[in-house]
């Protein structure tokens, strides 16, 4: 199977269906010419011309608003954002009139849109440029939230977004890019709404998604696997609106403990509220208090170190998941 | 709505109680589960629950004040209801004069309308309830055993009793594994302190109210002296066999640090026996005999200055080392003055044992509404004639004392002579 770059995935994603369906176009700040800010969409300018591949000016509220106009008239745009923190200043695009167009024409008009960038925090952007958008988007009827972590992921649930009838948010990070993992040359879907869990395990549950999982919650499932010998089930939650709530209350009935990590700030965070869809269903299985680990509560520091240490660490969640053993 | 809490029976022949100290003020807000006072029965002083969640309205008892069983004691706002309306009206209508509450508190601002006795009541504040969770102390107090929702379920089905489990989760929390522990091995052993008796002086003397337990020992007692006419039966019986058949079972416990007493081994021949002959396992009202289809067995166990009787409950059911482990528990928490009203009552036969002062025989009193007690003296070796040569054999005298208006002579003496074909032959426990 090859082995390919998550960028790559993305823009396979893309083209494929792009190429399947010509009502199908990409456009954002950089996405022609300079072939994306992240290289995403490297070659995509050449192969489909710009009445496809089309550079926007630097207004999210004007091409965001220019891509659900699209959808609107029957295109299925994709809008790439260099990053998610600028959506800031297109929220009412988003939030108002893609999550609401569909429900408010009593289902007349359909908004079959991909918005994608980079979310969350990366290295070094400081506190404006590192937003964890997550939480604010899930919390929105009409809308549809992903979050991949690997290159396969990445490709599956684009595809399967690109012809979602519903505005998509498609959640990636700079820093995972770059990875590398197997995608199959065959054409494949990931259905939206289903959670993975990559791991089966008795003792505890942890719940992670994007970035967090491939940074610190893989490796930190490992030495607790390896070192402590708690049988972790890990679960990367992917879809994050909806959310496979069957198979992670399945989950925590079997191991009576429940952690959730993310890179979020932990009041009103995604996690908090995932946290809240777990507690009730399960509270009788619960053998602990569910955990929820999560960024500190202050503005993301520019300073590496400050960055790194108010992220969830390696040490904290073994040690956190120690802690909910009585250990 | 307003629930009135009333003065608890906490013992079969407790008429009266007195709240020694209440836990909670007016205005304070309480929870299901909460400790809300001590109440001191004729037998000893015990916590009382709080069976409902609110705010405590009112206090229509002071601390030392005396009131017959189901009198109300204090009234519960468990809705949205004003307390300080709440307190008004359950002060009305009380039947019972209320005393005035100790420390009075300052009026709520724009309380001044309010009914004259609610300045007396501190108003609960309409803030957000303290952060107790940070406060590991403060929600102990709320809530005085820490558990997982899981454990709690399980122990639920299985019923644990939570009040002997060790928890071993955060902050001391009983967790899955500590309810699958206390289901597989003992609970850990306390040793009761010894309390040893000031000595009393030459040519001194020394007067001692009795207590409220020594009271209801009297009480009862001359009650059943004078009301039952008791018989007692004798009997000696050979123990040698039953004696090997306990060193051999506890040298195959001993890893599991399980050691059977003969009371163990007496207590599961006795579930048979009185099984056998329920004239014996029964209570009697004066007008009816209840007759049992379970024994629940009452165990006498000295405490300094008195005497507590908890109750092994359908021991007919257990193994010996249930029976072990029920008994040990229940008697280090009788002498540590922890067990709960219901364990203390509800006996449909019981035994005294004193065998461990090497007495040859005694008899015991019968505790009504029971019909008969058992007096178990000490096993020892004595030389008794087998096949025609004088032998030493270890033996063990047992008396029973009998209510003649119910259970004859005849009864008693067959009903031991069953026991005694049980301990002879223990295998026959088996059949």
């Amino acid at each position: 199977m090859p082995v390919i770059e998550f960028r790559e995935a993305l823009r396979t994603a893309m083209i494929e269906e792009m190429e399947r369906d010509d009502r199908v176009f990409l456009i954002g700040e950089e996405v022609a010419q300079y072939d994306g800010a992240y290289k995403v969409s490297r070659g995509m300018l050449q192969k489909f011309g710009p009445q496809r591949v089309v550079d926007a000016p630097i207004s999210e509220t004007a091409f965001a608003g220019l891509g659900i106009g699209a959808a609107t008239c029957g295109l299925r745009p994709i809008v790439e954002f260099m990053s998610w923190s600028f959506t800031l200043v297109c929220l009412d695009q988003l939030m108002n009139n893609a999550a609401n167009i569909r429900y408010m024409s009593g289902g007349q008009i359909k908004i079959p849109i991909v918005f994608r960038g980079v979310n969350g925090i990366a290295h070094q952007l400081g506190a404006t440029h590192s937003h964890r958008v997550q939480a604010m988007y899930s919390r929105v009827p009409g809308l549809v939230v992903v979050a991949p972590s690997s290159p396969y992921e990445a490709k599956g649930l684009l595809k399967s977004a690109i012809r979602c009838d519903d505005p998509v948010i498609f959640l990636e990070s700079e820093k995972i890019l770059a990875d590398k993992g197997e995608v199959p040359d065959e054409e494949y879907l990931l259905p939206l709404g289903v959670a993975n869990v990559e791991r089966t395990g008795s003792d505890v549950t942890i719940l992670s998604y994007g970035r967090p999982l491939t940074r610190v919650v893989r490796q930190a499932s490992e030495v607790l696997v390896n070192d402590h010998g708690i049988d972790v089930e890990l679960i990367d939650i992917r879809s994050l609106r909806p959310l496979d709530l069957a198979t992670i209350l399945a989950s925590v009935r079997k191991t009576h403990r429940c952690v959730i990590i993310d890179e979020d700030w932990g009041y009103c965070g995604m996690g908090a509220g995932i946290l809240h869809q777990i507690h009730k269903p399960t509270f009788d299985d619960l053998d602990a208090p569910i955990e929820y680990i999560h960024c500190d509560d202050i503005p993301v520091p520019f300073s590496h170190d400050l960055e790194l240490a108010m992220l969830p660490s390696l040490d904290g969640i073994v040690t956190t998941v120690n802690e909910m053993f009585g250990r | 709505m307003s629930v009135d809490i009333t003065m608890p029976q906490l013992s079969d022949t407790m008429t009266e109680g007195t709240v020694v100290k209440w836990y909670k003020n007016e205005g304070d807000r309480i929870n299901e589960g909460e400790k809300l006072a001590d109440v001191e029965t004729d037998k000893a002083v015990m916590e009382m629950e709080a069976f409902t969640s609110g705010v405590l309205a009112a206090r229509l008892i002071a601390e030392g004040g005396k009131v017959p069983v189901g009198a109300r004691l204090a009234v519960v706002a468990t809705g949205k209801e004003d307390p300080a309306q709440v307190k008004s009206q359950a002060s009305a209508g009380s039947a019972v004069k209320a005393p005035e509450p100790a420390k009075k508190a300052e009026p709520a601002p724009g309380e001044g309308t309010g009914p004259a006795t609610a300045t007396a009541v501190a108003a609960p504040v309409a803030v957000a309830p303290s952060p107790s969770a940070s406060n590991p102390v403060a929600e102990d107090n709320g809530r005085p055993i820490r558990i997982s929702p899981l454990a709690r379920r399980i122990a639920l089905e299985k019923g644990v009793d939570l009040s002997l489990v060790q928890g071993t989760g955060p902050l001391g929390r009983i967790i899955e594994r500590d309810i699958t522990a206390f289901m597989a091995a003992p609970p850990a052993k306390v040793t009761a302190p010894v309390v040893s008796p000031a000595a009393i002086g030459p040519g001194a003397t020394q007067v001692i109210a009795m207590t409220k337990m020594r009271h209801a020992i009297a009480k009862n007692l001359v009650a059943s002296k004078q009301t039952i006419p008791h018989y007692y039966s004798t009997i000696d019986i050979d123990v040698e066999e039953l004696s090997s058949l306990r060193e051999r079972l506890n040298a195959i416990l001993e890893s599991r640090r399980i050691r059977l007493s003969l009371s163990d081994l007496l207590a599961r021949a006795l579930a048979t026996a009185l099984l056998e002959h329920p004239a014996l396992n029964a209570t009697f009202d004066g007008t009816n005999i209840t007759r049992y289809g379970d024994v629940h067995l009452g165990m006498a166990v000295a405490i300094p200055d008195g005497l507590i009787v908890p109750v092994l409950r359908n021991v007919n059911r257990m193994g010996l080392i249930e029976i072990r482990q029920r008994t040990a528990d229940l008697v280090e928490r009788a002498r540590a003055q922890r067990l709960k009203q219901d364990e203390m009552r509800g006996a449909t036969f019981s035994v005294s044992n004193l065998g461990a002062y090497g007495l040859r025989e005694f008899s015991a009193i019968i505790n009504p509404p029971q019909v008969a007690v058992l007096a178990i003296a000490a096993a020892e070796k004595r030389a008794v004639v087998r096949g025609g040569s004088i032998v030493a054999r270890t033996m063990l005298t047992l008396t029973l004392s009998g209510d003649h208006r119910v259970v004859d002579g005849a009864d008693g003496a067959d009903f031991l002579r069953t026991l005694k074909g049980l301990l002879e032959e223990p295998g026959m426990m088996l059949l």
